[in-house]
Order: structure tokens, then C-alpha cells, then sequence
């Protein structure tokens, strides 16, 4: 089962320097090195929060926790935030046994996310 | 059945899609697919990454058998001796930035089976993974 990678950047003012990553398919030992590849630039930009939308993502194992924790902890140091919306059953429930990814907010979907976003960004004006 | 991979990540995909597809055949329910290729992917990345150290000219076995009640996924390996059942142990206290990745592996693999099995016989590694079919997840350790 491969892995779908659509990375959008967001324009609109509300969630500008946001991107969202969507991802389909299996993220796994073998796929998990493209999705960091692909990562790598935009965290290397100005960018502050990054919203992981899982509603296709069939399958994740350690590897792509990996890239999560990688990407989390990177956007963290410049005060960012990691979220993910849209998780399925069995994605959620390997979220929950691993309870390690701390800081990662995990949102019902993007509506909320940018709720979110929004209310934090009015508290820092 | 028994299937024979070399040490790269790939192989360890072929090996999960191998395991659906057998289970796929015997009716196994998706959830519980879901629990074993959960399994399957991170015990063997472990002998990839670390008996077999991503030397793609090893190799590792698996070997699928299945009872009507139980599914067996077992994994032997030639590689350095690496008892996957002990985990370096992640402490609560420990700060969120200090908390490392390693040790996820087995333990979605612990929580997502039965019970998992590890002995060194003549001087290979071998993992059992053991799941009982619709029955609740327990996540048992043993060492023989």
C-alpha cells in the first residue's frame, strides 16, 4: 500500500503560515523516509503550525510516529504547533497506546484546528 | 507457509502484504489484520534495523501458520542476538523533549498481540507472535 503526500500551504489570513498535510494510504517503515524528504523544506521555512489531516491514512507503525516527533519538535522550538485532524479508529488507537508524542494536539477536524489557531493567535495580540 | 526477505524496509512491506493476504483468505477480521501487520511491521524492522543492521544481503524468515482460533506469525534471524521482549523502559518522569522514540516498536507490537515469544536457537533469533482471533488484546511477555 503506498503513501499520498499533498502538502498545501494555507493563504487565507487566519491561518496564514499554516500548512496542511494530507496523507493517504499506508505510513510505514517504507514509506516514512519520502513523507520526511518531502518535510524537510517546509520545515525548513518560515512556516509555525503544520496540521496533519489523517482521514486517509489506512495504516502507521513507529516509523511515521517518527516523522511526526521529528516534525513536532522542530516546530516547537519556534513556538509552533503539530496537530492532526480526521483520525480513524485504528490510527486514533495507536495514538493512544503510545501516548508519546506530547505537545501534538489532536483535533476532530480542520474546523477545529482552526479554532484553535485562532484563539491563540488573538491571545498574542 | 514460509517466506524467506532480505534486510530492507521493503521487504518488510512485502512481508506485511504477504500476512494479508493470507489472512485475507482465511477470513481473519479486518481489525484484527490491522492488529497483526501492526505487529508484523515493527518486529521485523526491528531485525532489520538492528540484528540484521540494514544489511541487505541477510536474510530473515517468517513463517505463517494458522490454527482456526490462532494466527502464528514466528521470525527467525542469523543476526547479533537481540531480545526485542526487553525494551529500553521509557520513564514517566521523564521530560516530554528528553522522551526518545525508540522502544514504540515493541511496544504497539505487545499491545496490538497476544502474547510474544523470544528464544536463541542455535544461533538464530526467533520472535513468535501469537494472536488469538477475537479475543481482547492482552499484550503478555515471555522469554523461554
Amino acid at each position: 500500500m503506498p503513501l499520498e503526500i499533498q502538502i498545501q500551504k494555507n493563504l487565507d489570513s487566519q491561518r496564514s503560515g499554516a500548512v496542511t498535510v494530507k496523507l493517504a494510504g499506508s505510513l510505514d517503515t517504507a514509506t516514512a523516509p519520502e513523507l520526511e524528504r518531502q518535510l524537510s523544506p517546509v520545515l525548513a521555512g518560515q512556516i509555525r503550525d503544520l496540521v496533519f489531516d489523517l482521514a486517509q491514512l489506512k495504516f502507521i507503525s513507529s516509523a511515521g510516529l517518527r516523522v511526526f516527533a521529528m516534525a513536532r519538535k522542530q516546530l516547537k522550538e519556534r513556538g509552533g504547533q503539530t496537530g492532526f485532524v480526521n483520525l480513524q479508529p485504528q490510527i486514533k488507537e495507536v495514538f493512544e497506546i503510545i501516548k508519546s508524542l506530547p505537545g501534538v494536539a489532536v483535533f476532530k477536524d480542520v474546523a477545529e484546528f482552526d479554532q484553535y489557531i485562532a484563539a491563540r493567535q488573538r491571545a498574542r495580540e | 507457509m514460509t517466506l524467506e526477505l532480505h534486510a530492507t524496509p521493503e521487504e518488510v512491506m512485502r512481508a506485511v502484504d504477504v500476512l494479508r493476504e493470507f489472512c485475507r483468505a482465511r477470513q481473519v477480521a479486518e481489525n484484527t489484520l490491522f492488529a497483526l501487520t501492526l505487529a508484523l511491521e515493527e518486529c521485523a524492522s526491528n531485525i532489520v534495523n538492528h540484528a540484521l543492521q540494514h544489511d541487505a544481503l541477510q536474510t530473515f524468515r517468517m513463517t505463517l501458520e494458522y490454527t482456526g482460533n490462532t494466527m502464528v506469525i514466528e521470525l527467525r534471524d542469523r543476526g547479533q542476538e537481540f531480545d526485542p521482549t526487553h525494551p529500553p523502559v521509557m520513564g514517566k518522569e521523564t521530560s516530554d523533549d528528553d522522551r526518545q522514540p525508540g522502544g514504540w516498536g515493541i511496544q504497539l507490537a505487545r499491545r496490538f498481540t497476544d502474547k510474544i515469544l523470544y528464544a536463541r536457537e542455535g544461533g538464530e533469533n526467533v520472535l513468535r507472535l501469537f494472536k488469538i482471533l477475537n479475543a481482547p488484546m492482552e499484550g503478555n511477555l515471555h522469554r523461554q
